[in-house]
């Protein structure tokens, strides 16, 4: 008896708390958009296990973007644009959590971060229609019209990569060998390394994965790399794996070239006494854009122009770029989306299959369209660590390889 | 031979962090009776408050490490003083879960003070390797068995020469005895754990030098450590130091070897194989090598 | 440790017994049901979601519970029989789209099988050898579930139907009488009555032969030995009964969230079960659902209201913190409250606002 009164005593709180807000009797036409304001959903990672490397500076490229936005006027000079912001702290349960907490009240989602994130509500968007901008670079969103996706793939980054490698710097006969994180991530870039070996003509000497713990050793994966004498070591990592297996593995006597997908960075790496140099030397960086505060570049240009305005304690960081040129994509669905006069779900995606974009100069080009008919930008930057610029990466080289451009994509 | 060696020193080092880390639970066990699960915690306090004196005030390294150790003493005295004092008499369970209560807590504190970067330690040794006959070793590892070695066999020292050795080990024997022969119980109780914590600090120090940077995720290896721990026996402290060699050993050549092993235990078979170890000879001595059987009044 | 000493008058051993012994339970039960049918048409998608996820941690805390609150083993592999529980969603249910009534049994049965198998071995040992032995049960698990990628899909995870189908009723886009309810609503439905059907199935186990067995055993179980309980048969069924439980909770889990991954089956997941009974009160069926109320409900109930709760703000405001680490951090320190002021978890203070009351006016 006292099991049960208690159980309808709290079950009646509840219920209370949840009069308090009632349920929707019907979904409005275009949920998040009152007239006025467009309001778009944020799923960022600003706690969690990569929160201050990525997640952190990723949000703040966005908001800087959309302060900017805002301050002009807004979406086709008259919407402003709202920021609904939840915390996933990276986690897949948190992530469907918050996505359905807020999916009634946004139009689209201009953030989610990571790829199992990702997919966890990819079910749930395709259920309910709604659109969402990924930040990870898989090659699984290319072909998914509920997607929006901003940036080149991993996949791609390792294939110009390798090319570069070989047809530029010498590598054909030396031992190309790969370490790879266990996850979706993970396997995203051995992919990428297979297809080049492949098209290339070489085959991969090792392939070491590893768990990314705080705790790993990396014992095993730096035998397997020594046994192989390899050259270069193609890495898809978190930041706070990268410093500590190149120092693991210099420490054994392995230092091979290193070339490191785009999540594989953080700013610390450089200001690190103990890794700098050997970084300078050995570490190569892929991604997309250019060194920060080459004003050369339109995008760039105006991104130091916005960080001085609306973000001024904002170190160089590459995240923040991103997450910049993501608002940029975002904005231009939305401006596509204020000409046809249709800020519903399915305005919103036609705008995707309209839209198309240019990042000037911060992305490649990527051609839109219809999720069977898009193509990612086929271009890769090759960086190079020098701590003597702003965020310590150096532009060395542009690569678009035959491999890549000719790469069919889903 | 050149792999095999570079295991061996590689499995050595690792496993002295493993017994430094183990012989923090077993002093906590013995003279208290508690599984302290948040011994994580304080490697990684430990590993960050030195980190403050050293990379955010500036002080010299050595210093730095030392006043760790001895500010993470007086946390732990005061962990014990505030909440495992209250808890003396609850069953078993109870104090585990406000163990793991405890590490948790203070991973979220570590979050929230020095935020969630990487952050570089500032060791002299770094990256430096010795040459020894064609093997190239770290010189982190030297350091580390070095240091763990010294540390070890002073409290060795400590626990059976001086009177406090000798305290500690009368209440780990019998309370009530120990109690009636004039021995202050709960000093001894404070001081298990002012020890452990100092102990735990010099691990957290010595697991993030040699260029592997510290971040929030320290605190995981010290459950890497509780095989170790089990493996010895829970209230030995020698077992602590064999069942952290042994562990050290057996993760590192495992590693080495993995391509030897049969491909159904997949890759990375090393990860587990600690906790295979301990469930293979926990059917054999429930115990642990060196454990006491436990003699339970009815 | 006796809880839920019924201070009523009570004149022969049946009426001690029984479920719902006064009207008033008998009243409860019947509210509880029409709120169970009416509440999902009244709140929020996303507080219902709260609820379901609440729902589905409570079956398995009333199966943690039965092990570690009536038979006083701890174990922290709580999190390795929901991924058993969960996989075996996957195959059947994620794969092969077999119908509800099919999975969750067949969950249930591996699990309880896995838990038949270990149990002997691991509970030849006692106190704290057996929670670090369950500890490692769950690394070797993510071990096997990275590695068993025919099942599980290695590090990818895996997806699948959410086969919640009961007969003719699709539980993923339900339709009665001509109105469409959403998922949330429909998996409400779903998930309590099964939360209500294992609660009363636990209760029953508690009250009669082998619940007494259970508490012997806690409470000293070599004098248990001694007048003739069998300590191997019953530990071995409590850790096998908990296992199956965990395995539902898990193949629910599966289901309601359409997609897995072997990262999830963490220490972290064991861990907020042994907290649930903590905070809902160790040995109390109805202590096990209120934490797990608590537990799901509590952190997002924080985040939303943040910014209203004048401690909560106030902390995060000046400590620069974010809310999520201050969820994280309340966390622990609700464990460590709990446990040193009362211990018996949130039942208790039920029990004792209700002692209270009863002998009032004389409650000194």
């Amino acid at each position: 008896m006292k099991r049960t009164t208690s159980v309808v005593a709290v079950l009646l709180a509840l219920a209370l708390v949840g009069a308090a807000c009632g349920r929707d009797k019907k979904a409005a036409d275009a949920p998040g958009f009152d007239g006025k304001t467009i309001k778009l959903g944020v799923l960022e990672g600003v706690s969690g296990p990569i929160a201050d490397p990525i997640g952190k500076p990723l949000s703040a490229g966005g908001d800087a973007y959309w302060a900017r936005v805002n301050a002009a006027g807004g979406v086709a000079g008259k919407y402003k644009v709202e920021l609904v912001k939840e915390d996933t702290a990276y986690n897949n349960e948190q992530t469907k959590a918050k996505y359905t907490k807020i999916k009634n009240d946004v139009v689209m989602f201009s953030q989610i971060l990571g790829t199992p994130p990702t997919k966890t509500v990819l079910v749930d968007l395709k259920t309910d229609g709604i659109a969402a901008s990924p930040a990870s670079l898989d090659a699984a969103w290319v072909r998914e019209p509920n997607l929006f996706p901003v940036g080149s793939t991993y996949q791609l980054q390792f294939i110009n990569a390798a090319s570069w490698l070989v047809n530029d710097e010498g590598f054909k006969t030396k031992p190309i060998c790969q370490m790879a994180i266990e996850s979706e991530y993970g396997n995203a870039g051995i992919e990428g390394l297979t297809t080049a070996a492949k098209e290339l003509g070489f085959t991969v000497a090792a392939t070491a994965r590893f768990k990314g713990t705080a705790d790993e050793e990396y014992t095993a994966q730096v035998a397997a790399l020594q046994k192989a004498k390899c050259a270069a070591v193609f890495l898809t990592a978190l930041p706070s794996n990268t410093g500590r297996i190149i120092g693991a593995a210099a420490q054994k006597g392995l230092t091979p070239r290193w070339i490191g997908q785009s999540p594989t960075w953080v700013s610390a790496l450089a200001a690190s006494p103990t890794l700098a140099p050997l970084l300078q030397k050995t570490f190569y960086w892929t991604s997309e854009g250019t060194t920060w505060g080459d004003t050369s570049v339109k995008g760039m240009k105006e991104l130091i122009a916005d960080v001085a305005k609306y973000a001024p304690t904002q170190k160089p960081d590459v995240y923040f770029v991103f997450g910049y040129s993501q608002a940029k994509g975002v904005h231009a669905v939305l401006e596509q989306a204020a000409k046809n006069n249709d800020f519903s779900r399915a305005g919103i995606l036609k705008a995707i299959s309209e839209v198309s974009v240019d990042y000037e100069g911060l992305l490649g080009k990527y051609t839109y369209g219809s999720a069977a008919n898009r193509s990612p930008s086929r271009e890769t930057v090759i960086f190079k660590v020098n701590p003597a610029v702003p965020g310590a990466l150096e532009k060395v080289k542009a690569v678009t390889s035959d491999v890549a451009s000719k790469l069919k994509i889903g | 031979m050149k792999l095999f060696a570079q295991l061996v020193v590689g499995g050595v080092a690792q496993g002295a962090l493993y017994a430094l880390v183990a012989l923090g639970f077993v002093i906590i066990y013995k003279a208290t009776d508690v599984i302290n699960f948040a011994q994580g915690g304080l490697v990684l306090l430990g590993a960050y408050i030195c980190f403050t004196f050293n990379g955010q005030w500036g002080w010299p390294f050595y210093p730095s490490v030392l006043a760790a150790m001895a500010v993470a003493a007086l946390l732990g005295l005061a962990i014990e003083r505030v909440i495992l004092r209250r808890m003396i008499g609850q069953p078993n369970y109870a104090i585990i879960m406000i163990t793991i209560g405890l590490s948790i807590a203070i991973d979220q504190i570590v979050i929230w003070k020095w935020t969630g970067s990487q952050r570089n330690f500032g060791d002299p040794w770094g990256l430096d390797t010795y040459k020894v006959g064609g093997v190239v070793i770290p010189v982190v590892n030297v350091v580390q068995i070095v240091a763990a070695g010294a540390l070890l066999v002073g409290f060795f020292a400590l626990f059976r020469y001086s009177r406090v050795g000798i305290a500690m080990r009368a209440t780990a024997s019998d309370q009530e005895a120990a109690l009636a022969q004039g021995i202050s119980v709960k000093r001894v109780f404070g001081l298990s754990w002012a020890i452990a914590a100092a102990i735990g600090a010099l691990a957290g120090v010595l697991l993030v030098s040699g260029g592997r940077g510290l971040g929030p995720d320290l605190s995981f290896v010290a459950l890497a450590a509780f095989p170790a721990i089990i493996l010895g026996g829970l209230d030995s402290a020698g077992g602590a130091v064999v069942g952290g060699l042994v562990m050290g050993l057996v993760q590192s050549l495992t590693a080495g070897y993995n391509d030897k092993l049969p491909a159904v235990l997949g890759p990375n078979f090393n990860r587990v194989t600690p906790y295979v170890v301990l469930v293979a000879i926990l059917m054999v001595r429930p115990y642990g090598l060196f454990g006491t059987r436990e003699v339970t009044r009815v | 440790m006796s809880q839920h000493g019924s201070h009523r008058l009570v004149v022969d051993y049946g009426n001690d017994l029984r479920l719902f012994p006064s009207w008033l339970s008998r009243t409860a039960i019947a509210v509880l049901g029409v709120l169970w049918i009416l509440l999902p048409m009244q709140i929020g998608d996303f507080q219902l979601s709260v609820l379901n996820r609440a729902g589905i941690f409570a079956i398995g805390a009333l199966g943690l519970n039965l092990l570690t609150g009536y038979a006083g083993q701890v174990s922290l592999g709580h999190a390795f029989f929901m991924a058993v529980g969960a996989y075996s969603w996957a195959h059947f249910g994620g794969e092969q789209n077999l119908p509800l009534l099919v999975w969750l049994p067949a969950a249930g049965l591996i699990g309880g099988l896995v838990g038949a198998l270990i149990g002997p071995f691991a509970l030849r040992l006692r106190g704290n050898y057996l929670a670090i032995v369950s500890l490692g049960l769950v690394f070797i698990g993510i071990h096997i579930w990275n590695n068993f990628e025919s099942v599980t899909g290695g590090f990818d995870g895996v997806g699948g139907s959410r086969a919640a189908r009961i007969g003719p009723l699709d539980f993923t886009a339900l339709t009665i009488g001509g109105t469409k309810y959403s998922i949330e609503q429909a998996y409400f439905w779903l998930i309590w009555v099964i939360v209500a059907l294992a609660a009363l199935a636990t209760k029953n186990v508690v009250r009669s032969r082998p619940g007494r067995a259970l508490q012997a055993i806690r409470d000293r179980d070599v004098a248990a030995a001694v007048i003739g309980v069998s300590l191997t048969r019953y530990k071995v069924s409590a850790f096998a009964v908990s296992s199956a439980m965990a395995a539902m909770c898990g193949a629910l889990f599966g289901s309601y969230y359409g997609y897995i991954s072997p990262d999830q089956w963490n220490l972290l997941l064991s861990i907020q079960f042994i907290a649930i009974i903590i905070v809902g009160g160790v040995g109390t069926v109805f202590g096990a659902i209120v934490g797990a109320l608590f537990i799901a409900g509590a952190p997002l109930m924080i985040e939303q209201y943040s910014s209203s709760i004048p401690l909560v703000s106030y902390l995060t405001k000046q400590a620069d913190m974010t809310v999520a680490t201050l969820n994280q951090l309340l966390f622990g320190l609700v464990i460590i409250l709990f446990l040193i002021l009362e211990p018996r978890g949130l039942a208790g203070l039920w029990f004792r606002l209700k002692t209270y009351f009863k002998a009032w006016p004389f409650s000194y």
